[in-house]
């Protein structure tokens, strides 16, 4: 047995005899609560409450621990080690499930048990049960390392298992739940037939507005939104990126700026910042009624707010996603083709374009997905265009509380990512679009056709000044009394959300955004390395190893990104509530939510920039005896880092922006800077609103400037490509 | 790098995951009311009972859906203020535990009648009456008369200045929805319903939004709470209210203790509390003017009595059933939201 | 080295991918201390044997042993086996010294003496002073001796190359391949070497596997698989060859007659039965001459080119057409030219299994 396996059977050891097995309330080692009845009693551990017969179902648990502890004994390494940590793993890990899912804390999931046994129940699995689990599983992997598994690398086999058994347990099983309450009834009984009646309606699928003046189907709204923004963001993506990399324009800095602020801007900002404008009796609106007489109207509600909203906000991925492809093209080629009497038109079209073919279609991807999610720009504007996203969140909270109609929408919404996921694959196929090779490449990129870059500038010019007035609007609005009244200059939404007093015991944080800003910078400050962790090892695992199941692995891990997020906290209620895995109204079901939600992001980057590594580096490292482990670390990790930093920035990022996801998630002690927000927005304080979008701005520029000390450069000794960064950030 | 990362991760995780310390002295409160609310009330009940108040702002919808998760293993152990509507219909799941509070006798009629009819699962503690609420400045700028009666909205004159909010999604346009029902006679209803619809710019989803944008001047006129357009007007908004003259109804903001709270004790003393007429006085501090229904409550400057205005007899009974609300809402949806304009 | 060299012994090992099988039931033995190539086209399984042997691939069935100890299910980290890549695969994020200290620094060695141990290794290679330089700051062949520095600092049981000298342009590859062979002999290394260039395996081998298509074709000395190919692979793929049909008339002792086109020549039959044979003849044994020999083959010039230090011909004829190589560069045959073609006394053989 080797000497993990063996620190592993000791831990699992010591998570049954030792820790305490459920989740205790109000637990701290320094409590004596502790040692009142310990070993038995709440805190007790499984060693002793299985075999005093107070919860007799921990007692087998001990069996495959004995097991082991044979195979500890004896010492030493033989052949069939590997069957028999691969059955101890195994049994352990069957038993757990079927002891925890079998009891919750009322009494037997099953009456019938319940019957035989007699009553009996429990609480969530705490220290002791999850490190028995854990060692159970790393066990199993070992085992089956042992046995030759993935080139009988254990750390590999213990990755693979980890994520997907957390994958398992925090995407699969409370998607499963939801989606399972789309063939019910409201009620908990089974009835298939409402599922049709309820995805067949005519209002997800009406085609009323192409005939007559009726409304479409929310589906065909949300389609038709999607594929415009997606379009939308993506040409003027590109035609920011050109204008970066291909022109001698002078402001590029500025540029750049205004294409990381509406990433970090919370969402509904901007549209808030909109209606100021352009609303009815926005700022804007006004002046052209008093200069020109145009009639002050609503238009700003509906699809075209949702729409200029969602491309003000998303137009900013599509440009990092192609500055990296605009980038990564090598001149060589568009040289080829001038000395091929092409013009630079042609070139640009027949040589440049096709070759940002996968670019485009990612930055079209993002924008689609993004448009679909998004909740808080049509709450705010959405006016009578009813998207899917809103009309999921307003299923579950609306005066109907229709779940399963939530669910029902929910899987048309599952329908559309993942088809546009797949068609993506489908239409990049096996072309090889390799333009980043090691050699050096001398050329010069080819300036831009006339026509192409005035075009260019006559879309991102406009596009850019309309963004910064909007960024202009919000810095103001939370200085001003009443945003579109009464500019009267003050800091009292400051001071009501941030306040500070010096009193005799000190300062005092008196302001009542403080609890909801430290939770959420907690929050985040631990969600983000975590989803990092987990992002990146899923990418090492996807990119660099083979084994059986990979691409369901692959699949299983991209589902929670195309999960509406008021989905998603639904879901984790219905699973997390109950035991065996007890953990609503505590930090750590956001910051899992989190994790899950944020983890695609870094698999992506991690892939892209891990593809750009020799396999071979790798593989010396193996061969002068460092373990896959070792190797990740020392190797593979330093050489990640623009990909690291992308998953960490986009990670807190996310976790401080959510919304949909966390609204059900928040707790009195865990309440989050985005609901703290939506409430004030919905109680008309658009000022305070404003206000502390502001200091979330600042907060998150502060955290990405601290990622970036933290992580470092990447050391190559060379002149590095720029862009896996930023594309890593979009891709 | 990674060092640091994981310090940072394993230093905050040991701080998290620890669940609160459920001691004696706590209770928690789920409250859908404005938050400024909430928090003096947080503090109200503190410092009167030395009970530590763990407090979530949700809106009454969120919460409902909330309460029916969490109803295997609930979180929650009180739940206070939202429509009373939300309220019937979480005591209708048996989501809410019964409780007759020593303090049922000081309440108004209306108040008694409603927790009569819930089984006591829930109480009103507060009541909200139904108008219109109009901008004065934009009302000037389109030089439009005031209105004074329901029948006034379907005028041509106010086409595109109405707004209200979804009945799907809101419960603030449910009430409206019922009161005409319980005026008209459900048919008339849905023809004045059909008529009306012309005139709406916006059925937006949540309940409070009409309100705002006609504060902002967003919208001329919304139906919506009475006492919420007093809070704008006290705000500086340019901002009236009228009952309609053919009468209206008006929600009982209740408040209902959590089945199977785990600190149902605790519960009951914030039951209690706010049933008093002191806790009920805080609304006014908070820029909440609905009428209290502890009868010894001081009523709020500006609004609206309950004996000034035409108040129909709202038959909470019936059209807070799960069935009765589901039909109206759903012939709603079906043939008037839809409509063309 | 403080360490026995180890010998390397494969027992009918086997490597599939899905479908295809990559290497196929394949036993060979490297003795301790030899420099053994693994030579062969593209895609034959040499490189796939390779890694089978470093561990980055575990064989489907079969044993695999190095110094007597079963290895078969032991991933690279466990086995005593380092590796020179292709591409050099250095770290390019750390220094020369860090990447060649790297090795011992991951098993745990203090940091001093592994810097030691990669002082010492770098000096063998003649790259002191150098140590703080990043590998892109080097020149190709100072980063293969790097690489080379970092795969000798664990003294290994087992030294591995896959292709080491293709990065290199031709004169470096020369010296480079003096350097390794040497380095091998002096430390007394076990040393298997992958290429697909002929002319390196025979310079550098003490034995050569040569692979086809998954499986081994023939494994010798560099001399016998050049005069004594065992088949029309073999003999085609090392060194360059003339293939001829020709015919064995009999057979006597070890040696046979054969008739090829008007010519009669002696060779060992190497037990192949009388009737129609291949015949595998070296360029540099097809002697022209525009006189006429007792029964020489006729033929004509159709190309001729200037090498330096040779001439290369090709000459058609009644046996088909014929490459040659001829030293006498003084008055080259210009093309169109009739030459008589006889064949010199080494440099033909007979092809078994054609």
């Amino acid at each position: 047995m080797t000497r993990s396996a063996a620190l592993w059977l000791v831990l699992g050891g010591i998570g049954y005899a030792i820790l305490p097995w459920y989740l205790v309330e109000g637990l701290s080692p320094l409590s004596a609560k502790w040692w009142a009845s310990y070993p038995f009693g709440n805190a007790g551990s499984g060693l002793f409450l299985g075999w005093s017969g107070d919860r007799w179902w921990l007692g087998p648990t001990f069996l495959p621990l004995l097991v082991g502890a044979a195979l500890l004994v004896r010492g030493g390494r033989r052949p069939e080690d590997g069957r028999w940590l691969t059955w101890i793993g195994a049994a352990g890990l069957v038993w757990m499930v079927i002891a925890g899912f079998a009891i919750d804390h009322r009494n037997w999931t099953i009456d019938l048990f319940a019957e035989w046994f007699g009553p009996e129940k429990q609480a969530g699995m705490g220290y002791g049960a999850f490190a028995t689990a854990l060692a159970f599983l790393m066990v199993l992997a070992h085992g089956l390392a042992a046995r030759g598994f993935c080139r009988s690398d254990a750390f590999v086999v213990s990755a693979i298992a980890l994520v997907l058994g957390l994958v398992l347990l925090f995407v699969f099983f409370p998607i499963a739940q939801i989606l399972v309450s789309a063939v019910e009834d409201n009620n908990g009984h089974f009835a298939p037939g409402i599922f049709f009646v309820k995805f067949f309606d005519r209002s997800v699928w009406g085609l009323d507005c192409v005939y007559s003046n009726l409304r479409c189907g929310v589906a065909w709204n949300t389609l038709f939104l999607a594929v415009v923004v997606g379009v939308g963001t993506t040409v003027l993506g590109l035609a920011f990126a050109l204008i970066a990399l291909r022109t001698r324009f002078q402001a590029k800095g500025v540029l750049r700026a205004l294409t990381i602020l509406p990433i970090i801007t919370p969402p509904f900002v901007i549209g808030l910042a909109l209606i100021l404008l352009f609303g009815r009796s926005g700022a804007v609106t006004g002046l052209l009624f008093e200069w020109f007489d145009v009639p002050r109207t609503r238009w700003i509600y509906g699809f075209t707010g949702v729409f200029i909203a969602q491309m003000l906000a998303f137009t900013p991925i599509a440009f990092l996603v192609l500055i990296g492809v605009v980038q990564g093209i090598s001149p060589s080629l568009e040289e080829a083709s001038q000395t091929l009497r092409a013009s630079r038109w042609t070139t640009f079209r027949t040589v440049s374009l096709p070759l940002m073919r996968p670019g485009l279609a990612n930055a079209f991807l993002l924008g689609f997905v993004e448009s679909m999610a998004d909740f808080g720009n049509p709450l705010v504007l959405g006016g009578n265009y009813e998207v899917l996203s809103t009309k999921i969140f307003f299923a579950v909270v609306g005066a109907a509380h229709d779940q399963s109609r939530a669910a029902v929408l929910s899987i048309v919404l599952l329908t559309f990512t993942l088809g546009a996921f797949y068609a993506q694959y489908r239409w990049l196929g096996n072309r090889s679009y390799t333009t980043v090779t090691g050699k050096g490449d001398s050329g010069l990129p080819v300036p831009m056709p006339k026509r192409m870059a005035w075009l260019c500038y006559g879309t991102a010019i406009p596009w850019a000044m309309f963004t910064a007035v909007i960024y202009v609007v919000i810095l103001v609005g939370g200085f001003v009394k009443t945003m579109g009244r009464d500019y009267t200059p003050t800091l009292q939404h400051y001071i009501t959300g941030f306040g500070i007093e010096q009193t005799s015991r000190g300062l005092y944080f008196a302001g009542s955004a403080w609890d909801s800003l430290w939770t959420t910078i907690k929050v985040a400050a631990v969600a983000a390395p975590l989803t990092a962790i987990v992002g990146l090892l899923t990418a090492y695992l996807l990119a660099r190893q083979r084994f059986v199941g990979k691409r369901s692995f692959e699949f299983i891990t991209m589902l929670s990104f195309a999960i509406p997020g008021t989905v998603v906290g639904v879901s984790y209620i219905l699973a997390f509530n109950v035991p065996p895995i007890e953990i609503t109204g505590t930090g750590l079901i956001l910051v899992i939510c989190f994790i899950f939600r944020n983890m695609p992001v870094g698999v992506r980057a991690g892939i892209a920039t891990m593809s750009q590594i020799d396999r071979s580096l790798d593989e010396a490292s193996l061969t002068l005896g460092a373990r896959s482990f070792t190797t990740v670390r020392r190797v593979i990790l330093p050489l990640l880092r623009p990909a690291v930093v992308a998953s960490l920035v986009y990670a807190f990022v996310r976790a401080m922006t959510a919304v949909s996801a966390i609204i059900f998630l928040v707790s009195a002690q865990y309440n989050m800077a985005t609901a703290y927000i939506v409430g004030r927005v919905e109680a008309g304080e658009f000022g305070l609103a404003i206000a502390y979008s502001s200091v979330l701005i600042v907060v998150m520029l502060l955290a990405i400037l601290v990622i970036q000390l933290l992580v470092g450069e990447r050391r190559l000794g060379r002149r590095t490509a720029a862009a896996p960064v930023l594309q890593a950030a979009g891709g | 790098m990674l060092k640091h990362v994981l310090c940072i991760a394993t230093l905050a995780l040991i701080g998290l995951p620890t669940p609160s310390a459920k001691a004696q002295g706590e209770v928690t409160v789920y409250c859908s009311v404005l938050a400024e609310w909430c928090e003096v009330m947080r503090t109200e009940f503190e410092r009167a009972t030395n009970i530590k108040v763990q407090m979530t702002v949700k809106s009454a919808g969120e919460t409902l859906a909330q309460i029916r998760a969490e109803a295997t293993n609930p979180r929650g152990d009180i739940w206070w203020g939202g429509g009373g509507d939300q309220h019937l219909q979480a005591a209708e799941l048996g989501l809410t535990e019964e409780y007759r509070s020593a303090l049922l006798p000081k309440l108004h009629p209306w108040a008694r009648q409603q927790a009569e009819q819930a089984k006591f699962r829930t109480v009103g503690i507060y009541a909200g009456t139904l108008g219109i609420v109009w901008n004065t400045e934009q009302l000037a700028k389109r030089n439009l008369p005031a209105p004074a009666c329901w029948s006034d909205l379907v005028k041509p004159a106010y086409r595109d200045e109405i707004q209200m909010s979804n009945a799907a999604t809101s419960g603030t346009s449910y009430t409206f929805l019922a009161t005409l029902v319980q005026i008209m006679g459900e048919e008339p209803a849905f023809a004045y319903l059909r008529e009306l619809h012309r005139n709406i710019n916006q059925y937006p989803r949540s309940g409070a939004a009409p309100m705002r944008s006609v504060a902002q001047g967003e919208s001329t006129m919304a139906v919506t709470w009475m006492f919420a357009a007093v809070a704008e007007a006290e705000a500086g908004f340019p901002v009236l209210n009228i009952a309609p003259c053919e009468g209206t109804g008006y929600e009982i903001g209740s408040q209902s203790i959590v089945k199977g709270a785990r600190n149902l004790e605790n519960a009951k003393k914030w039951y209690d509390f706010a049933l008093s007429a002191p806790a009920q006085a805080t609304g006014v501090r908070a820029k909440s003017y609905q009428i209290p229904s502890n009868v010894e409550a001081p009523l709020p400057p500006k609004t609206p009595r309950l004996n000034e205005v035409k108040l129909i007899d709202y038959d909470f009974a019936k059209f807070g059933s799960n069935d009765v609300r589901t039909r109206i809402i759903a012939r709603w949806e079906k043939e008037i939201a839809n409509l063309p304009r | 080295m403080t360490k026995p060299a180890a010998a390397v012994e494969f027992r009918s090992v086997t490597k599939r991918y899905g479908p295809v099988t990559a290497v196929n039931a394949v036993s060979f033995v490297i003795d301790p201390g030899t420099l053994v190539t693994l030579l062969g086209p593209s895609g034959c399984g040499k490189t796939t044997t390779l890694r089978l042997i470093a561990g980055l691939e575990l064989a489907s069935e079969g044993q695999i042993l190095i110094g007597q100890r079963d290895v078969t299910k032991l991933s690279a980290a466990d086995r005593d086996v380092s590796m020179v890549f292709q591409s050099y695969a250095l770290f390019p994020h750390m220094t020369v010294a860090e990447n060649v200290a790297y090795g011992p620094s991951v098993s745990g060695t203090p940091k001093a003496e592994a810097q030691a141990m990669a002082a010492e290794k770098l000096a063998l290679v003649g790259l002191s002073g150098l140590e703080k330089r990043l590998p892109s700051e080097l020149s190709g062949g100072q980063q293969q001796r790097v690489a080379v520095a970092r795969a000798l600092v664990l003294e290994p049981q087992v030294l591995l190359f896959d292709e080491p000298l293709s990065n290199l342009d031709a004169k470096l590859r020369r010296r480079v391949r003096d350097d390794i062979r040497e380095l091998q002999q002096k430390l007394n290394l076990t040393v298997a070497y992958v290429t697909h260039d002929q002319e390196e395996a025979l310079a550098v081998s003490d034995r050569i596997i040569v692979m086809s298509n998954a499986a081994i074709a023939q494994t010798g000395r560099p001399r016998d698989l050049y005069e004594a190919p065992n088949s029309v692979f073999v003999a085609d793929f090392i060194g360059d060859a003339n293939l001829l049909a020709a015919e064995l008339l009999t057979r006597q002792g070890d040696l046979g007659r054969i008739r090829l086109g008007g010519l009669e020549i002696t060779l060992p039959h190497r037990n192949v039965s009388t009737g129609a044979i291949r015949l595998a003849v070296r360029p540099e044994s097809v002697l022209l001459d525009q006189r006429s020999p007792p029964g020489a083959i006729e033929g004509r010039i159709t190309k001729a080119a200037y090498l330096g230090t040779h001439m290369e011909y090709t000459v058609a004829s009644p046996v088909g057409d014929l490459f040659s190589i001829d030293h006498r560069t003084g008055a080259p045959y210009a093309v169109g030219t009739t030459v008589w073609i006889t064949l010199a006394a080494h440099g033909a053989v007979v092809v078994p299994n054609a």
